[in-house]
C-alpha cells in the first residue's frame, strides 16, 4: 500500500489515497473518482456560497436604515435576484448530493464507485460552466427578477441579462439531473451482497428519494425557463397576457419543480441528520422503517403541493383548497422523522461533538421553520403573510437553519474520513454555537417583522420606521452568522495542514465507510469485497453486551473490529 | 434472416425478427387509423355523401375523434415500448422506471383543476370573462355592467 | 481507471472496474438510460400539458390554426419515423447478435431516415416562413398569401409559438440522435475502444425510440386533432 521508494523508511511515510494518488492538475479535473469529483464539488460550492452572502450581507446593511441609502431599487432588486439564484441553484441544491453524497454513497453501500463515474465529472463541469456563466451575468449587471423569475416581467419588461442567468440555471439542472441519475442507477444496482433494503443507511434512502426528485421535477423547470428565454428573445407570447396568455401559468409551472426543489434541499440534510443523531447517540434510529417510508412520502408528496405558492395568484379557490389541505398532509411525514430522531437519543449516551451540535441545532430549528409552514399553508393566513418577511424567515429557518446546518454537520462529520485529519473540537464546537446564536437573531426577528407587514424585496420601509428595531437586530444577527460561517474556512484549512491524524473510525461510528474504508480512502474505495451482514446502525448489540458485562464480569468488546 | 427466441452469450434476450415487423406492420395500420379517424369529420362529407343519413353522423363524433387519437397514439407508444425498446422482457426494475415517467407526466395535469375551476367561481365583473389578465377596461364583451372600486368616485363610471 | 475482462478473450466486453460482472454493467447502462428518458419525457411533457392548456382554452380558434398546417407531410414524416425505429430495432438486435456489418447497415439507414426527417420538416417549416406565420417581428396573421379563416392574430401567436418550439426542440432531439447514431456506426466500423458490447447501440436506440414516440404524440396533437 505504501509506494514503493527504496531505501525510505520513517514511519510518517504516506499510504496510497484517492488524495495522493496522482498529483497533476489533470489527475484531478479528468478525474473519474468519485471522491476527488467531491472535493472539486465542495470548492465550487464554498466559493458560490461566499459569492451569494456578499450579496445578503449587503441587503442586510441596506436595510438597517429605513431610507435604504445604500442602494437604488433596482440595485436592490439585482442583490436579492443574485442572492437567491446563487443559494438555491448553486449551492444548496447541489450541496449535500453533490458533496457528502459523492464522496459517501457509494462506501456506504458498499461500491467501488458511481454506476457513471464519467457521466459525475461531466456533472461537475456543467455544473462549472453554469456557474461561470452566472457570474459572467452578474459582471454584465445581473437579474432584477428575484429568484422565482415571474412572466410578465422576466419574460417582456426586464431589461437585465434575464438570458443569460436563465441558460445557467438550465445548465445546473442538467448538472443536478445527472447527479440524480447515477445515484439512482448506484442505489438499485452497485450495493454489496448483503445490503439490502432495509439495511442502508439513512442517508441513502434520502439521497435516493432526493434523485427521484430531481429527475421528475428538474426538466420541467427546464423547458419553462427556455420558453420564457424563447418569448424574451423572439417574443413567442405564451405567458403574455396581451396576446391571451397566462402569466401565472409560468407559476404554476416554476412552482411544480421548485416546491419539490425545496425537498431536494432539505431531504439529504435529514438524511445527514439521521446519520448524526445514531452515532452520538450511539443509537440505531428509532423507527428505521417509518423514517425510511416518511422520505419517500415527503418526496412524493411534495408534488401535489406547488400551489401553495400561489395562494394569492388568479388561481381558483378550489385549487388553492385541495393545495392548502396537501400541504398539510405533506408536514406529518416530517414530523414522523423528528419525532423519531427525538426518539433515538432517548437513553442513548449523547456525545455532544461538533456534528452533534449541528444536528441539534437542526431539530430545533427545523421545527420553528416547519410549524411556520403550516401558518402559510393555511390560506387565511397566507393571505396576510405573504409577500411579507414571514415568508423570508420561513424558509430561512428551513433552508439555513435546516438544510446548511444538515450540510456543515455533515461535513465535519466526514471530514475525518475525507481527508485523514481532525479539526481542532474547540473551535468546531465554538462555530457551531456562533451559527446557532448569529442565525437566531438574524431571522427570528423577520418573523415579527413579517407579521407587522413589513413586505419583502423592499430596500426601504420609511413609511414604518418602528420596524428599524427589528432590522438592525436582524442585520447584527447576520454579522454575527457571517462570523460563524467563516470560521470553519479557517479550522478547516488549518486541519488539513496540521490536523491530527484520524484514524479509520475517530467517531466509532457504525456503517460500512466507517468500519471498512481508511481515512482517506484508498481510490478504489476498499481493499477487499465488502459483505454486509449487520442491521444498520447496529450500535446497541456492542454498547449494551458491554454494559452488561461491565456489570456481571466478562472482557468488553473491543469497538474496533478487525476487517474482513 | 427468420430466427425464433435467440439468446446472445450473455443470456440477454433478444427480441426475434417475427416480432419487429410484426409491431412494425402494427404500428403502421395504427397510424392509417389515427388519421382515418382524425380527418373524418373534416373529409366526412366529400366520402359519406352519397351513404345513408345514419352514416352522416359521423361528423359529429368530434370530441371521440379526440379520445381515439389519443388513445391510438398510446397503443403505438406501448407497442413501441414493449417490443422495439425491449421492455417485454426487461426486469422491473427497467419497467418501473418505463412506467415512472409517465405517472409524473399525468401529475402535471392537476394544474388543469386550476384552470377548470375559475370558471365556477365568478368575481364582479369577470362572470363572462375568459381566465386572462387583460385589463378590466379593455374587456368587451362581458355584457354585464360592472363597478370599478365600489365605493369610490369611479364607481358607476363604465357602464 | 482500471479495467478487466473476465476471460482474456479479445472480444469479450468489457466490464468497468465498478462493476462485478458484465450483466450488472449492462442492466445499470440500461436504467440509467430509462432515467434519462424519464426525464426528457418529463420535459417533452410540460410542454405538451401547455398546448393542452391552450388548446382547451381557445378551441375553435386552434382547430383554425391548424388548418395551416401540412398534415399530408407530416404524416410521411410519421412513416418515415416508424421505419427508422423499425431499423434502429434491427441494429439493435445485430447487435446482439454481433453481427457488425448488419448492424453499422441498419444504423446508417436508420440515420438516413432521420436525414428525411428533417428534408420533409424543413419543406414544411420553409413555407412557414414565406407566409409570415413564424412568430418572431415578421409574424403576421392572417398569412400573407392564404386566407386566414378568422381567429385572433394574437391566439394565433400563441398557437405558432408552440408549434415551433415543440417540433423544433423535437427536431433538435432528431439532430442529436442523428450525431449519436453516425459516431455509433463510426465507432463500430474502427472498432473503437469503448464499444465492447450491444449496451451502446441498445443505449442509441432507446433514445430513437424515445424521439419516435415524441414525434407519435405530436403529430395527432397538432396535426390531427379537430377540436
Amino acid at each position: 500500500m505504501s509506494e514503493a521508494a527504496i531505501g525510505v523508511t520513517h514511519a510518517e511515510e504516506p499510504t496510497l489515497n484517492y488524495l495522493n494518488n496522482g498529483h497533476s492538475i489533470a489527475s484531478w479535473l479528468l478525474t473519474k473518482d468519485h471522491k476527488r469529483i467531491a472535493v472539486l464539488y465542495l470548492i465550487s460550492v464554498t466559493l458560490m456560497f461566499f459569492i451569494g452572502s456578499i450579496a445578503a450581507g449587503l441587503m442586510r446593511l441596506e436595510l438597517t436604515s429605513p431610507h435604504g441609502q445604500l442602494f437604488t431599487s433596482e440595485q436592490y432588486n439585482k442583490l436579492f435576484s443574485t442572492h437567491g439564484i446563487i443559494m438555491v441553484f448553486f449551492f444548496i441544491v447541489p450541496g449535500i448530493p453533490a458533496v457528502l453524497g459523492n464522496f459517501a454513497l457509494p462506501i456506504m453501500i458498499g461500491a467501488r464507485d458511481l454506476a457513471f463515474p464519467r457521466l459525475n465529472l461531466l456533472s461537475w463541469y456543467l455544473y462549472v460552466i453554469a456557474a461561470l456563466l452566472f457570474i459572467t451575468t452578474l459582471i454584465m449587471g445581473g437579474v432584477d427578477s428575484g429568484w422565482t423569475f415571474y412572466t410578465p416581467l422576466s419574460s417582456t419588461y426586464s431589461n437585465t441579462q434575464i438570458s443569460m442567468a436563465l441558460i445557467a440555471v438550465f445548465i445546473a439542472g442538467f448538472s443536478s439531473i445527472f447527479t440524480g441519475l447515477n445515484f439512482i442507477a448506484t442505489v438499485h444496482k452497485m450495493r454489496a451482497p448483503g445490503m439490502t433494503w432495509f439495511r442502508l443507511p439513512l442517508f441513502v434512502w434520502a439521497q435516493y428519494a432526493t434523485s427521484v426528485i430531481i429527475m421528475l421535477g428538474t426538466p420541467v423547470v427546464a423547458i419553462t425557463l427556455v420558453l420564457v428565454v424563447l418569448e424574451r428573445q423572439l417574443k413567442f407570447g405564451i405567458f403574455s397576457p396581451e396576446l391571451g396568455g397566462d402569466p401565472v401559468l409560468f407559476q404554476h409551472m416554476f412552482w411544480f419543480y421548485s416546491h419539490p426543489a425545496v425537498y431536494i434541499m432539505v431531504l439529504p440534510a435529514m438524511g445527514v441528520i439521521s446519520e448524526l443523531m445514531a452515532c452520538f447517540s450511539r443509537r440505531r434510529v428509532f423507527g428505521y422503517q417509518f423514517v425510511a417510508f416518511s422520505t419517500l412520502g415527503i418526496a412524493g408528496m411534495g408534488f401535489l403541493v406547488w400551489g401553495h405558492h400561489m395562494f394569492i395568484t388568479s388561481q381558483s379557490m378550489l385549487q388553492g383548497i385541495v393545495f392548502s389541505l396537501i400541504s398539510f398532509l405533506v408536514a406529518v411525514p416530517s414530523a414522523i422523522k423528528v419525532f423519531n430522531w427525538s426518539f433515538t437519543m432517548y437513553k442513548g449516551s449523547v456525545v455532544f461533538s461538533t456534528p452533534m451540535i449541528y444536528a441539534l441545532g437542526f431539530l430545533g430549528l427545523f421545527v420553528i421553520g416547519g410549524l411556520t409552514g403550516l401558518y402559510l399553508g393555511s390560506m387565511g393566513t397566507d393571505v396576510h403573510l405573504t409577500g411579507t418577511y414571514f415568508i423570508v424567515a420561513h424558509f430561512h429557518f428551513v433552508m439555513v437553519g435546516g438544510a446548511i446546518m444538515g450540510f456543515l454537520g455533515g461535513l465535519h462529520f466526514w471530514w475525518p474520513k475525507m481527508f485523514g485529519k481532525m479539526y481542532s473540537e474547540f473551535w468546531g464546537r465554538l462555530a457551531a454555537m456562533i451559527i446557532f446564536v448569529g442565525f437566531n437573531f438574524t431571522f427570528f426577528p423577520q418573523f415579527i417583522l413579517g407579521y407587522l407587514g413589513m413586505p419583502r424585496r423592499y430596500h426601504y420601509y420609511y413609511f414604518a420606521p418602528e420596524w428599524q428595531l427589528y432590522n438592525v437586530l436582524s442585520s447584527a444577527g447576520a454579522t454575527v452568522l457571517g462570523i460563524g460561517f467563516l470560521m470553519p474556512a479557517f479550522y478547516l484549512t488549518h486541519s488539513l495542514i496540521k490536523g491530527k491524524a484520524a484514524g479509520r473510525n475517530p467517531w466509532e461510528a457504525k456503517g460500512v465507510e466507517w468500519e471498512q474504508a481508511d481515512s482517506p480512502p484508498d481510490t478504489h474505495n476498499f481493499h477487499h469485497k465488502v459483505i454486509v451482514t449487520e442491521p444498520p446502525y447496529n450500535y446497541d448489540a456492542i454498547s449494551d453486551t458491554n454494559k452488561h458485562r461491565a456489570k456481571f464480569g466478562g472482557d468488553p468488546i473491543p469497538h474496533h473490529e478487525e476487517p474482513v | 434472416m427468420a430466427e425464433t427466441e435467440a439468446h446472445s452469450e450473455h443470456g440477454h434476450h433478444v427480441i426475434s425478427d417475427k416480432v419487429l415487423v410484426q409491431t412494425f406492420v402494427l404500428l403502421l395500420i395504427l397510424m392509417i387509423a389515427t388519421i382515418f379517424f382524425a380527418r373524418l369529420p373534416l373529409d366526412g362529407p366529400k366520402y359519406f355523401q352519397g351513404l345513408e343519413p345514419q352514416l352522416r353522423g359521423f361528423q359529429n363524433l368530434w370530441p371521440l375523434t379526440n379520445a381515439i387519437a389519443v388513445g391510438i397514439a398510446i397503443w403505438k407508444t406501448f407497442y413501441v415500448i414493449q417490443n422495439f425498446m425491449g421492455v417485454k422482457y426487461s426486469t422491473k426494475l427497467v419497467k418501473l422506471w418505463a412506467v415512472c415517467g409517465f405517472v409524473g407526466f399525468g401529475l402535471m395535469y392537476i394544474m388543469f383543476f386550476d384552470y377548470a375551476g375559475r370558471a365556477w367561481e365568478p368575481v364582479r365583473g369577470w362572470e363572462k370573462e375568459p381566465s386572462t389578465a387583460f385589463p378590466r377596461d379593455r374587456v368587451t364583451d362581458a355584457g354585464i355592467p360592472y363597478k370599478l372600486y365600489p365605493g369610490t368616485e369611479e364607481e358607476g363610471k363604465k357602464e | 481507471m482500471a479495467v478487466h475482462a473476465p476471460t482474456l478473450d479479445p472480444d469479450a466486453p468489457v466490464v468497468y472496474e465498478q462493476y462485478e460482472d458484465i450483466d450488472q454493467q449492462q442492466e445499470t447502462y440500461i436504467v440509467g438510460m430509462w432515467a434519462f428518458l424519464v426525464t426528457e419525457v418529463m420535459m417533452f411533457g410540460a410542454l405538451f400539458f401547455v398546448y393542452s392548456l391552450y388548446r382547451w382554452k381557445f378551441q375553435e380558434e386552434f382547430f383554425i390554426y391548424h388548418e395551416h398546417l401540412r398534415w399530408d407531410w407530416a404524416g410521411l414524416n410519421t412513416l418515415n419515423l416508424l421505419t427508422s425505429s423499425f431499423f434502429m430495432a434491427k441494429a439493435v438486435q445485430s447487435a446482439q447478435l454481433n453481427n457488425s456489418k448488419k448492424q453499422r447497415k441498419f444504423l446508417w439507414a436508420t440515420f438516413a431516415c432521420g436525414g428525411l426527417f428533417l428534408v420533409i420538416k424543413a419543406i414544411e417549416w420553409i413555407p412557414k416562413f414565406q407566409t409570415h406565420l413564424v412568430p418572431n417581428n415578421t409574424f403576421h396573421w392572417p398569412p400573407v398569401d392564404a386566407p386566414g379563416m378568422g381567429g385572433s392574430p394574437e391566439h394565433a401567436r400563441i398557437f405558432f409559438s408552440l408549434y415551433f418550439t415543440m417540433t423544433g426542440l423535437h427536431g433538435l432531439h432528431v439532430v442529436i440522435g442523428m450525431i449519436a447514431i453516425a459516431t455509433l456506426a463510426l465507432m463500430v466500423k474502427f472498432k473503437a475502444k469503448p464499444i465492447t458490447d450491444y449496451i451502446p447501440t441498445e443505449m442509441v436506440g432507446l433514445y430513437w425510440h424515445f424521439v419516435d414516440i415524441a414525434w407519435i404524440f405530436l403529430y395527432p396533437c397538432y396535426y390531427l386533432i379537430p377540436k
